[in-house]
């Protein structure tokens, strides 16, 4: 439309067509929230509250590939209970935090998982559990295993066991909730 | 109405495991459906060219998670037959407690996602409490949760830990009680008597044509279960029935298997009470001879075999597995086509598939 | 309850029926024999209920329309491909359930022509056995519906399960 710094002043605002008038406001309101000292204020205040949100509701995605999958159906079983963490698997990957990666990751398997990644919203975090999604495992030299998944995905939590125990995925959780409160970021500012 | 093409997976809260269902449909109708697996595909039988044969033994047990002792086992088979040892009385005794105690467990984990797939999330919590109870016997006789490395070839690793007979009667008096809730449970369910009954029916022929094994064969009337047809280890000292259902479809397959558990409480008693006293290993030779093996059982979800070829050295020359979902799931498309697509999941959530062993 | 489901009615407890005796054996070893005189060779009997023979390729076709037909074999267990210095193998475990019998029928091919007809048609267990063995092995199997690959990504070059493959990532 007009130039970035300026965009257009309010007497042609007040002449545009609906859906340019709405992209106009977006755009104004974009940049009070995020680059002014008002959104700083806002994520000041509520950046505590949010981040106390987001780690105490952590929603894996639906997905298990090997061996560690039983384990990590078996931590949200009565006798161990990860739902009490707030950890509730989810069907959809636009719905969800954390990828779960949790066996190993075959080449005809890279492109879909990689799909998968992206399609989750910021923020989001990878864990990598059991020694098959953190090095390729018993299988590290087969001819259609990628060695580990941190060579296409980056990742945040490495759960090693062959399988790692339910209590170790608890633990595992755990230690991303701990990450998730060091590195508390406006959600506004993103900063 | 036009025809089209649906894929479900390889990510998809019904397919345990990783593959891929496309069907064709039209409507809701199904008219075409065509499994595609590979996702896990580990290249197994290459590795094992180049390990030791006890290098192999935790390989085996990563073949199907599920029933991960029953594939050991089968490993263990297979090399005795092919060095010509003779596995002494009490370890097969004694593997056939533990391979009982594991296809209760691989059950009552298929009933819990089988539930859990149908909607009905009580049934997932009650199958993987009691789950736990075996679990905990596997883990205190083993060592570990789900893939144990128990089986030696030439007989098991080491021998029962103390008030392990006593444990394992009490739960299988428990299990047994536990069963007949869990009839009232399901069939007293409307929603999952109509989810199953007539659904996703298999005949006799076809299913005998197809390959398909285990369960899903024996509920469509066809009396062949391999640990009384061709019995091994200490099977035929043991007094059981196998479990046939002459209807075919979703709801003979969950009661061979609900059965299939009783039975096995059964088995487990007898096996534990006439084990005899004595060693529960023998020494098996480094190199084997230059020859073949077979290994045949009747795994939880089927017929599992192994092939093995040796040629002198402490090396497997050729290790062939089969798999029996990789041939139940090539059968989908018979027991698909016709119904709806809200009947994929029960019909095939009832064949019990565990991906691992199918993609090696 | 739970007993009216089990199998056929008035079934009592039995011990493991050894339904395997020396004449259904006999009678297998006769009829394979008799048919196919010039291509079957070392037939042999290797264990309780299982059987052994080699079979020329180009009469595995026929071999195997006869033995479901006539002998009832109805269950194809397992097709594995091995690979020999000087030729690729095929073993063919074919099960029969009515009289608990398994039969081994092993059959060559040579180094540079690895093809063999389909028993797809026969049995259909075959069919993903035969894609597997395409797949990993590179065995070709004439009148297959559909032989594609079917483990390993469409695009892979080569089939790993041969010698000269050197595994690695």
């Amino acid at each position: 439309m007009t130039g970035k710094d300026e965009g257009p002043s309010l007497g042609q605002a007040i002449a545009f067509r609906s859906k340019d008038f709405l992209k106009w406001s977006d755009s104004v309101m974009e940049g009070i929230l995020r680059r002014s000292a008002v959104g700083r204020g806002l994520d000041f205040l509520t950046k505590d509250f949010f981040n106390w949100a987001t780690r105490n509701s952590i929603y894996p995605l639906h997905f298990g590939i090997m061996c560690c999958a039983l384990e990590m159906a078996v931590a949200s079983a009565p006798r161990f209970d990860a739902q009490r963490f707030g950890v509730i698997y989810r069907s959809t990957p636009r719905q969800c935090d954390v990828l779960l990666v949790n066996g190993p990751v075959s080449k005809k398997l890279k492109p879909a998982l990689r799909r998968l990644y992206d399609q989750m919203p910021e923020p989001k975090w990878v864990i990598a559990m059991g020694e098959c999604a953190i090095s390729g495992g018993p299988f590290y030299n087969s001819y259609s295993i990628v060695p580990g998944v941190d060579q296409f995905i980056p990742v945040d939590i490495y759960i090693p066991g062959c399988p790692a125990r339910p209590e170790a995925l608890i633990d595992g959780f755990l230690k991303l909730q701990k990450l998730i409160k060091e590195n508390k970021k406006g959600l506004l500012t993103g900063r | 109405m036009a025809e089209m093409w649906i894929n479900m997976g390889p990510q998809h809260p019904m397919t345990h495991g990783l593959w891929n269902l496309r069907i064709k449909v039209d409507g809701e109708t199904i008219t075409d459906a065509e499994p595609e697996v590979g996702y896990l595909h580990r290249g197994i039988e290459k590795i094992c060219e180049n390990r030791t044969y006890t290098q192999i033994l935790p390989i085996a047990d990563r073949l199907c998670y599920g029933a991960s002792l029953s594939w050991n086992h089968l490993y263990c088979r297979t090399v005795e037959d092919l060095m010509g040892i003779e596995v002494p009385e009490r370890a097969q005794y004694l593997r056939v407690a533990a391979l009982e105690m594991q296809r209760i467990a691989s059950h009552l984990m298929w009933l819990a996602a089988y539930a859990a797939d149908l909607g009905m999330m009580i049934g997932f919590i009650y199958a993987m409490r009691d789950r736990e109870i075996f679990i905990d016997l596997l883990q205190s006789l083993t060592g570990s949760r789900i893939t144990y490395n128990f089986c030696r070839i030439g007989g098991v690793a080491h021998d029962v830990p103390p008030d392990f007979e006593r444990d394992s009667l009490r739960a299988c008096d428990y299990m047994e009680k536990k069963i007949r809730e869990y009839y009232d449970l399901y069939e007293g369910s409307k929603v999952f008597m109509m989810r199953n009954v007539g659904v996703g029916v298999l005949t006799k022929e076809d299913a005998m044509n197809l390959g398909v094994t285990g369960p899903p064969l024996r509920a469509s009337g066809v009396r062949y279960d391999l640990r009384k047809d061709m019995p091994y280890e200490s099977y035929p000292e043991i007094d059981f029935q196998p479990i046939t259902h002459p209807d075919g479809d979703c709801y003979a397959r969950y009661c061979v298997r609900m059965e299939e558990m009783l039975e096995s409480c059964k088995i487990i008693r007898q096996a534990l009470q006439r084990m005899p006293k004595g060693k529960w290993r023998v020494l098996a030779p480094r190199n084997a001879p230059i020859g073949t093996g077979l290994g045949r059982v009747e795994d939880p979800r089927g017929e599992g075999m192994m092939y093995v070829v040796g040629d002198g050295t402490d090396r497997p020359y050729r290790l062939k597995i089969r798999s029996p979902i990789f041939v139940t799931v090539s059968a989908a498309k018979r027991m698909l086509v016709g119904y709806k697509v809200a009947d994929v999941v029960a019909i095939m959530g009832g064949l019990d598939m565990c991906i691992g062993e199918a993609d090696r | 309850m739970a007993g009216s489901r089990r199998g056929a009615p008035g079934e009592g407890i039995e011990r493991a029926p050894m339904k395997v005796d020396g004449e259904a054996d006999e009678r297998v070893i006769r009829t394979v024999i008799d048919s196919f005189p010039t291509t079957v060779k070392d037939f042999q009997k290797v264990g309780a209920g299982v059987l052994r023979a080699k079979i020329d390729r180009r009469d595995l076709f026929r071999a195997c329309k006869l033995l479901r037909d006539r002998l009832g074999f109805e269950h194809i267990s397992m097709i594995s491909a091995i690979e020999y210095a000087d030729r690729f193998e095929l073993v063919y475990h074919i099960a029969c359930y009515g009289s608990c019998m398994l039969l081994e029928l092993i059959t060559s091919t040579p180094k540079d022509d690895p093809t063999v007809d389909s028993v797809s048609a026969i049995w259909g267990g075959a069919n993903w056995q035969e894609r597997e063995a395409f797949d990993l092995m590179g065995i070709g199997f004439n009148n297959h519906p559909k032989l594609e690959r079917i483990l390993l990504p469409k695009d892979f070059m080569y089939h790993p399960l041969r010698k000269e493959y050197k595994e690695g990532p």
